[in-house]
């Protein structure tokens, strides 16, 4: 805690360190905000959030919950790629900064974020740096330079602990609650003031730190001195008011420790004051950022934690803040008992294996272990070494590692945050909710409800449909189609009808405004995560796919860009199996494309992913066998797209892959069907390639099967025309020994899977008759006699009763 | 010349133990010789020297890799449940055992060897028959084996390899472990044992080898399991080589200092062979022999003997590599193609790149055969 009194403007300044989500940090807090009785809070937040603190202090508003940041760098100010940006600032129960805000509510002191605003933090960090790191989730209050330093490392080392997170517990958490805030406070800073001191200055100036510490010390000192700032900043002007003449003025500030020593010295630095002073009054500056806030659940606040952001297992210390007040002399122990015996219950009920002596072991344990690392209290990792030692029962392994999932799954929790009724409702939720109107679908029940719908009937329907495609793309979680033709599996073309179901819940919202960033409306989020998509460096393939996705959300305007993006990755994509799968896509979307309104002429694209495909073909002799049905589909569908001369370049092609030595037999056996189909070969050639394997050495021989598959696959109806294959297949298998039979075996069921039932049995009845049986001669067999049934059943039950 | 190959723990580090007991303020369980925080740093080992007849003794770390650990092994202790150190082979469970007994009761040799011949009497009591028969059962006529002295004594009684012996030898700990109690009924009313407090059991097991059998569950219940984990690691799996070597080599009367960069070579050809990912990235076909620390140490000390006494007293990569055939072409014929495909890409690349002794480690793979 760091007080500074600047008497020339009749102020005092408390600085507090916080770490974010820390039990101990908020009863600090609260304490201090209680005694201190300041005139004003200044909390560490971009300040662009001002306007929803009336909303995150309501009585109704429920943590988990965050802040949702979000720009659009339309002009190209950051970064020339004119990229979106988003991040969160999570608040649980136990966030200090939300224990500021709401214990400054109860006792009517006025309270503000004072950092940059969101794009300003932005243009103030570096590329891959600070809140321009390039991850799923960035988090606003990333308190990482905290707990990754040498320092750290060191300190750790020599306390005999084995992370960051166990030295903070044991000395800032668990001891922390008997302790004075100042004291409290002071060795806070201290830790923070040597964590700074090891972190090299070029880390804090990238991240945007500097920047942003400059910027709060400002506001600090604006408020100080009564110079507000219309239009950027949104510092309450009661903030302003406070200063009455007669009184000194008050000002408690909180800010993530890390800053704490440097605002200190900006605060004492008579000459940046006096710079503040002389700027005076600034004008407003037009930046397009949006914020709201939404709902938050405890899963994702601890996933973010990933990074060291804040402190782990948020049920846990939210149960020991819920304790806290209650019995602050042994809310660890209490909190640990609760987790040892709720995870043991779940144990037991799961497994089976834990006995109440499990449990009181287990607690023993986590006494003991405390009591040996010198915590008054056992926390967290003592909890953990407790269920590992007395809940796994033989070697630590998966199979026996389901206490420490229930566990780790408690100390995480499920709670789901919740807003207040007068939480500002983000356009992108006003646009789900009208279009929902609109299509007349439930938003008020939490129950799945089943629809049905017939696209192709009417504009409605198809409407409705391209709606719940456009949620399922935004990964909404809102709706799932349960049937209906799926394009991008190329599967249930035929069907006319789809059927949704779908479900509102408040994640829904949450997910939404999770993507607000990317539009103001669902189609327009859509169509701007297309362009994104498409911004990443994909094959023909996966454009051709996500063509197929604007397809079925009905993205008109976006069909022609994605078309030309196709084109573009097909004349550069070399990749064989990319481009077939854009092959059989774009064959698919000509077929469809008056179905889905789409006046996109694919001809062109499909001549010329042919002309690549043809010329990349002879690369694909020795191909492996686990990409040969992938390689016979893309053959099979270049027979069937290419006429003309292309067509006899194609057979031009195949052939001179024949000759090939190397070629790999299942290949060899397609090219044969294929050639054999298009008039260019005749059976004759096949019996020969056909004997050759099976007369050739023993590898060769055994490629027979191999050969079959291929060739069944592209002219399956050659076994039914004249007796020569078959009666070589015939007496392939009866030179085969039945050591290589078996090895053979799971290769011939395969080149047999290419026939019908009906064909099978027609099949079979020819080989019968090749050995002068009839079909029904092989196919009935005799009756097994009942009493065999009945010694079977015995022989069972005499088996089972002696093991 | 030295009495024994391998002295004992509790002789090993008599004067740590004795300091640290001198110094020792904090609370003791029944019957321990150091207090639960003494054995920490007797294991763990400590920054600052302890001070003992004027004498300062400092007290290094004998146990890497998991610190938590130990110290659940040591709370474990002290309580009702017995300790049972589970792991692959080479992990080092029979040393920590071996540790904990000597730090909490001062003696380590208080121990059951099981095998697939071990019966109950090599874990209970048997007689003398010439006294049985002499003057009849009395006590005189006992002869206790670990377990009976671990109770009479209160002291912990170790049981290596324990799912080597049948499972109906291992149950016969069973009623021990819960009601604390032994009965031996030849000797009537006086047939009751009551363990002092200080007793219990550490057993360790091997899950990897062949040939041991599973535990009942009825006997998993009475005790405490830990999981001992090969170390992550090649720092210190390096640290462990050059500590035991040098150690071994002090016993041995062996005057030669081990080599670091060699050690760090072997530190991480174990550590790459058994992870199956090379520190380029390289995926490596994993053998199946154990690639514990244990047998690096054992390759590395075969290393430095052979050129103790054969060499010139040098630290030779060809001798290296020939004991690295000899450890590791033990179950399976195809583990040596294994190496040799290691050494010509993980170690090729790591010669090229870094040269030294690395460049002379590929260059002895001519030896790989």
């Amino acid at each position: 805690m760091e007080k500074i009194l600047r008497s020339e403007e009749m102020a005092e300044i408390v600085l507090l360190p916080v770490r974010h989500h820390s039990p101990a940090c908020s009863f600090h807090v609260k304490k201090v905000i209680e005694d201190y009785a300041p005139s004003v809070i200044l909390i560490e937040g971009p300040e662009n959030a001002n306007e929803l603190i009336p909303v995150m202090v309501h009585p109704d508003t429920a943590a988990p919950f965050a802040i949702y940041y979000s720009y659009y760098d339309k002009a190209g100010q950051i970064s020339e790629e004119k990229e979106h940006y988003k991040c969160y600032y999570p608040f649980l129960d136990y966030s200090p900064e939300l224990v500021a805000l709401r214990t400054a509510n109860a006792l009517g002191i006025p309270a503000a974020f004072m950092d940059l605003s969101y794009a300003d933090i932005l243009a103030a960090s570096e590329k891959g740096q600070g809140l321009r790191k390039k991850e799923e989730k960035n988090n606003y209050n990333d308190d990482y330079l905290l707990s990754r330093n040498t320092y750290i490392k060191k300190l750790c080392e020599k306390a005999n602990l084995r992370s960051f997170d166990e030295f903070w517990e044991k000395y800032f958490e668990i001891e922390g609650l008997s302790r004075e805030s100042k004291d409290w406070f002071s060795d806070l800073l201290l830790y923070c003031t040597q964590a700074r001191e090891n972190t090299p200055e070029e880390v804090i100036r990238e991240d945007g730190s500097l920047a942003r510490e400059m910027h709060m010390a400002e506001t600090i000192l604006r408020v100080i001195c009564g110079i507000p700032a219309p239009g950027d900043s949104y510092i309450p002007e009661e903030a302003f008011l406070a200063k009455e003449p007669e009184i000194p003025l008050r000002i408690l500030v909180v800010t993530g420790g890390f800053h704490t020593p440097s605002l200190s010295a900006l605060l004492q630095d008579d000459e940046f004051v006096s710079s503040v002073k002389k700027k005076g009054r600034q004008k407003a500056k037009k930046q397009q950022q949006n914020v709201y806030l939404m709902p938050y659940s405890m899963e994702a606040a601890d996933a973010l934690n990933g990074y060291a952001s804040g402190m782990p297992y948020p049920a846990f210390y939210e149960q020991i803040w819920e304790k806290l007040f209650e019995s602050p002399e042994d809310c660890y122990k209490q909190t640990v008992l609760d987790f040892l015996v709720a995870c043991g219950k779940e144990t037991r009920k799961k497994e089976g294996n834990i006995s109440t002596y499990d449990e009181i072991c287990a607690v023993r344990m986590a006494d003991g272990l405390s009591f040996l690392r010198g915590k008054s209290e056992p926390g967290a990792y003592e909890l953990f070494d407790a269920v590992l030692s007395s809940y796994v029962k033989g070697e630590y392994t998966i199979a026996t590692d389901t206490p420490m999932l229930i566990l780790k799954k408690n100390m995480t929790g499920s709670a789901i945050g919740k807003l207040c009724g007068q939480a500002a409702i983000p356009p992108i939720v006003q646009d789900f909710e009208a279009q929902c109107k609109l299509f007349s679908l439930k938003t008020g029940s939490t129950l799945e409800t089943e629809v049905t719908l017939s696209p192709f009937s009417s504009d409605k329907q198809r409407e409705k449909s391209c709606f719940f495609h456009r949620m399922l793309f935004l990964n909404t979680s809102y709706a799932r189609r349960l049937k209906g033709p799926n394009l991008q599996r190329q599967k249930d073309r035929n069907l006319i009808r789809e059927i949704w179901r779908y479900k509102w819940s408040a994640q829904v919202n949450a997910a939404l405004i999770d993507v607000s960033v990317y539009g103001a409306t669902i189609e327009e989020a859509a169509d701007s995560l297309v362009k994104e998509e498409l911004k990443k460096e994909i094959g023909a393939g996966a454009c051709a796919l996500l063509l197929t996705k604007v397809f079925e959300m009905g993205l008109k305007n976006k069909l022609q860009t994605v078309y030309d993006q196709a084109q573009m990755l097909i004349q550069k994509d070399t990749d064989f199996y990319s481009l077939a799968d854009a092959l059989s896509y774009l064959k698919m979307m000509r077929e469809l494309g008056p179905l889905y309104q789409s006046e996109l002429d694919f001809e062109l694209l499909l001549q010329l992913t042919i002309r690549k495909l043809i010329s990349l073909l002879p690369s694909m002799v020795t191909v492996k066998e686990e990409d040969l049905n992938k390689c016979m589909n893309a053959i099979k569908l270049l027979y069937q797209l290419t006429k003309g001369d292309t067509q006899e370049e194609f057979f031009r092609i195949l052939m001179q892959m024949q000759k090939d030595p190397q070629i790999q037999a299942g290949l060899d056996g397609c090219i044969h069907g294929i050639l054999y189909g298009g008039g260019k070969e005749d059976a004759s050639l096949i019996e020969k390639a056909c004997l050759g394997y099976f007369r050739g050495t023993k590898v060769q021989m055994k490629k027979t099967a191999l050969f079959f598959r291929g060739l069944f696959f592209s002219a399956r109806d050659l076994i039914f025309i004249g007796e020569q294959i078959l009666s070589m297949l015939d007496i392939f298998l009866q030179q085969a020994e039945s050591a290589e039979f078996m090895e053979l075996l799971p290769e011939l069921r395969m080149a047999f899977t290419y026939f019908t039932p009906r064909e099978i049995d027609r099949i079979a009845e020819k080989a019968a008759a090749l050995h002068g049986k009839t079909g029904s001669d092989i196919t009935s067999l005799k009756e097994i006699p009942s009493d065999w049934y009945a010694y079977g059943k015995e022989l069972d039950c005499y088996i089972k009763d002696r093991t | 010349m030295k009495e024994s190959i391998k002295p004992p723990v509790e002789i090993r580090y008599q004067k740590e133990l004795a300091a640290l007991e001198a110094a020792d303020t904090a609370r003791k369980p029944g019957n321990w010789r150091l207090s639960p925080q003494a054995v920490r740093t007797f294991i763990l080992g400590s920054r600052e020297p302890v001070t003992y007849q004027g004498e300062t003794i400092s007290v290094r770390k004998k146990y890497f890799g998991n610190d938590a650990l130990v110290e659940r092994c040591i709370i474990t202790l002290a309580g009702n449940r017995g300790l049972m150190l589970v792991g692959e082979p080479g992990t080092a469970k029979t040393m920590l055992s071996e540790l904990l007994s000597a730090a909490i009761s001062g003696v380590s040799t208080n121990t059951i060897q099981g095998t697939a011949g071990t019966t109950e009497d090599m874990i209970k009591y048997s007689w003398n028959y010439a006294l049985l028969l002499a003057k009849g059962p009395n006590r005189e006529a006992l002869v206790p084996a670990p377990l009976y002295v671990g109770m009479e004594r209160g002291i912990l009684t170790r049981f290596e390899e324990i799912t080597r012996t049948p499972a109906e030898i291992q149950d016969s700990l069973i009623s021990v472990l819960s009601d604390k109690v032994l009965n031996v009924p030849e000797l009537g009313d006086d047939g009751f044992l009551f363990a002092k407090p200080g007793f219990n059991v550490i057993g360790t097991a091997n899950t990897r080898d062949k040939g041991v059998n599973e535990m009942s569950s009825a006997l998993k219940r009475r005790f405490n399991f830990e999981t001992v984990m090969p170390v992550r690691e090649v720092s210190l799996e390096k640290q462990i080589i050059l500590n035991e070597v040098s150690e071994l080599a002090a016993e041995n009367g062996i005057d030669m200092t081990p080599d670091e960069k060699a050690a760090e070579l072997l530190a991480s050809t174990y550590h790459e062979l058994r992870e199956g990912i090379s520190s380029y990235g390289h995926r490596i076909d994993k053998p199946s022999a154990v690639m514990s620390t244990a047998e690096a140490v054992s390759v590395y000390y075969q290393t430095m003997i052979s050129g103790y006494y054969y060499g010139d007293r040098s630290f030779d990569v060809d001798c290296l590599v020939q004991n690295l055939v000899g450890a590791i072409s033990k179950e399976n014929k195809d583990d040596l193609s294994k190496v040799k495909e290691y050494f010509s890409t993980v170690i090729k690349d790591k010669s090229s790149k870094e040269g030294g002794l690395w460049k002379k480690y590929y260059e002895a793979r001519k030896w790989l055969k």
